[in-house]
């Protein structure tokens, strides 16, 4: 209570304090909507466009045949557990945001080793019957190793992606970018099309 | 703890650091708002044309210069080395390989001349040369109306834009000659601002409409085979709608299967022709891909037209779609093996055991047919009663119709080979009963021994047997291309002269 009271200006202060933290949240609420943040909450594929650098790795997925079963989040978050996911979520989204942000995207973006993890685990997650056959089980100690110690994206290279990924790889492909900022009621008032 | 005014005003450098300190929070805040801006700005420069030009360009070369990757790959439809089993991108003589066709359609211009299709780069070049448009010049009109050019390319949206729809469809095919010179391209599908996808058909719109769907709640997945279904589908021209105008509907309204639309052209009293052997009101299905492909296993994994026909392709280090549309057993490898992955030969043969199988009862079905029309003819010629054949000819129609939504449509054996097959079988079983009424008919008239097949084991004998006089249609039709086609591209090319484009 007392920390709060510290910070209530004196009368006088009030007015001008008002219209300062307003001008602070309207910002910050401006920033929210140009983020589109509202959209990270969401598990569809075309929030990960949000950023245009993203374009390549949608285009690919869309012309690939993992685009009927799974989406971004399936190979790239962890579904282990809820908790897992968002903060794995957050974690990747926060960085992204500010790698986008700073202008410090690779001119060919590869993925971090915790990233492999994940879509590995996620690989078995769904073609688990791929491995777990009772055949297989009964192979000599050296297979096994070498199929324990290696990802299954290290012989899979071009799924889902193919090897081509460089931010300019699928100039004008028909991705569903974010459009104009400007919303349609203020372009109708300016008298501008969309 | 005291007021935080009081320990401003005791030390006034608290007060100027908060300030400060407001100054760098506002003026980060606001740098890195900018830069989202900026880099969602972006996203609205991720196309940057090099030239200009309106929806109405039907010239794909001037497109071209803003996509070269996609444009030479278009260009390739112009490729005609590819030979399947069955079809290919090369010219093939139908009528040749299949003579009982000319029996099929007597009395009707596909018996004159009918070819398997090449690549979209000669869609104009094909319909001139075709006997069926015939050869006007001279004040002889094309038996065609302008409808024919529809399908053709890119001027068709122009003409359109220009004239009014019905307008278009007006008059014959030989007074839009000079007009339509540009075969199907890029204003067909693309939208000239946004390069979307987009329909610039009316038909199809026109038969959603119709049907209470909105074509502009499709998505992006759907518009890839929407694109298509623009022209590779079941249509008929309707002659009621607008009076002397053949106006281009699709008979969707009661569904897409064989069987509703024959519902629908009954309820209706539609016949494209009748026929020149047996009086049969007769129907011609046109090449029903986008129906047939409906009912496939592909289409209902969400398979679209351009996954298979227009695959992805790289070049260098960067991927693109290929617009070389064409026959994806002649690319494998960017097609099926997308998905599976069984052997380049496997597949092949996979296509191929389905596409023998369609045809050996699409075959059967065309005997049968060949010998209902003699068989009816025969009747006929022995009095029959209009009476007595009225369900004979409407089981022949039926019969002849399910062979040719089958045969017409492309890859049908492939697209959808269990409904093809039943759509068949079901055309053998009527094509049957027709010919069982016939030979009770025929009997009650005195006749009870079999009347002979015909013997139409070339194009020229199946011709002559139907009486048509191929040499006078050879020499006109050589003769128009020789003097008229070059009148139509002299006109063509100073009116391109004229359109206007702005290099950025």
């Amino acid at each position: 209570m007392k920390i709060i009271r510290y910070f209530i200006p004196p009368d006088a202060w009030k007015v001008p304090v008002i219209i300062l933290l307003g001008v602070f949240t309207g910002l910050g609420v401006f920033v929210f909507d140009l983020s589109k943040a509202s959209s990270y909450l969401s598990d569809k594929p075309e929030t990960c466009v949000n950023c245009h650098i993203m374009a390549p790795q949608y285009a690919t997925w869309n012309h690939n045949s993992h685009r009927e079963y799974a989406t971004c989040i399936d190979c790239h978050v962890p579904h282990n557990n809820v908790a897992n996911k968002y903060y794995f979520k957050a974690k990747d989204g926060l960085r992204h945001s500010t790698m986008f942000a700073l202008r410090l995207e690779p001119q060919v973006i590869f993925i971090k080793q915790a990233g492999r993890e994940v879509v590995h685990d996620n690989c078995i997650r769904c073609h688990q019957y791929l491995l777990t056959d009772e055949k297989m089980k009964l192979q000599s100690e050296m297979f096994m190793q070498i199929r324990n110690g290696r990802s299954c994206v290290d012989c899979h290279r071009e799924v889902p992606h193919s090897r081509v990924r460089s931010l300019s790889s699928v100039p004008y492909a028909r991705v569903p970018l974010p459009g104009s900022p400007v919303p349609k009621w203020l372009n109708k008032l300016m008298d501008k099309p969309d | 703890m005291k007021p935080i005014t009081e320990l401003i005003k005791k030390r006034p450098i608290i007060g100027w650091m908060l300030f400060l300190a407001t100054i760098v929070v506002v003026f980060l805040l606001g740098l890195l708002a900018s830069s989202i801006v900026e880099r969602r700005a972006e996203t609205l420069f991720v196309y940057t044309p090099k030239v200009e030009h309106s929806q109405f360009e039907p010239r794909s070369s001037v497109w071209g210069e803003n996509f070269p990757r996609e444009y030479e790959s278009w260009l390739s439809t112009s490729d005609t080395s590819f030979t399947s089993k069955y079809n290919g991108s090369s010219t093939i003589d139908m009528l040749a390989v299949d003579p009982r066709l000319v029996v099929l359609w007597a009395g009707y211009a596909f018996s004159k001349d009918y070819k398997q299709s090449r690549g979209h780069a000669y869609a104009i070049n094909d319909i001139r040369k075709i006997l069926r448009t015939g050869s006007p010049m001279n004040g002889v009109k094309s038996p065609q109306p302008n409808t024919c050019w529809t399908c053709k390319g890119p001027d068709v949206p122009r003409l359109m834009n220009e004239m009014g729809i019905a307008n278009f469809y007006k008059g014959t095919w030989d007074a839009l000659g000079s007009q339509v010179v540009n075969p199907i391209g890029c204003a067909d599908c693309h939208d000239a601002k946004t390069m979307d996808l987009h329909i610039s058909r009316p038909a199809l719109i026109e038969a959603f409409n119709r049907m209470g769907k909105d074509i502009t709640k499709a998505t992006h997945q759907e518009m890839r085979s929407l694109v298509c279904a623009q022209c590779h589908v079941e249509y008929y021209f309707n002659k009621k709608k607008i009076e002397g105008v053949q106006y281009l509907t699709f008979p969707w309204d009661k569904g897409s299967s064989a069987d509703s639309i024959e519902k629908y052209y009954d309820e209706i009293g539609f016949s494209d022709w009748t026929h020149g052997l047996s009086k049969a009101p007769m129907l011609k299905a046109q090449h029903p891909d986008y129906e047939i492909s409906l009912t496939g296993t592909h289409f209902s994994r969400g398979v679209s037209c351009a996954d298979c026909h227009m695959p992805y392709m790289s070049e260098g280090g960067q991927k693109f779609t290929d617009h070389h549309i064409q026959s994806p057993l002649n690319n494998i490898a960017n097609s099926c093996q997308v998905c599976h992955r069984e052997e380049t030969a496997r597949l092949v043969k996979d296509v191929y055991d389905r596409q023998d199988k369609i045809i050996e009862n699409r075959d059967k079905l065309e005997e049968i047919l060949v010998h209902a029309h003699v068989e009816a003819k025969a009747a006929w010629d022995l009095g029959a009663t209009d009476e007595q054949m009225t369900l004979i000819l409407t089981d022949i129609r039926h019969a002849q119709w399910r062979w040719d939504f089958s045969a017409a449509s492309h890859g049908a054996s492939f697209h959808s080979p269990v409904e093809t097959g039943r759509i068949i079988a079901s055309g053998i079983v009527i094509g049957q009963n027709a010919r069982l009424k016939l030979s009770r008919l025929l009997a009650s008239l005195g006749k009870t021994n079999e009347i002979p097949y015909p013997d139409i084991s070339t194009k020229a004998k199946a011709q002559t047997f139907i009486g048509l006089d191929m040499e006078k249609l050879n020499s006109d039709k050589a003769e128009f291309i020789k003097n008229v086609i070059p009148e139509w591209l002299d006109e063509a090319m100073k009116r391109e002269k004229g359109y206007k484009t702005v290099e950025l």
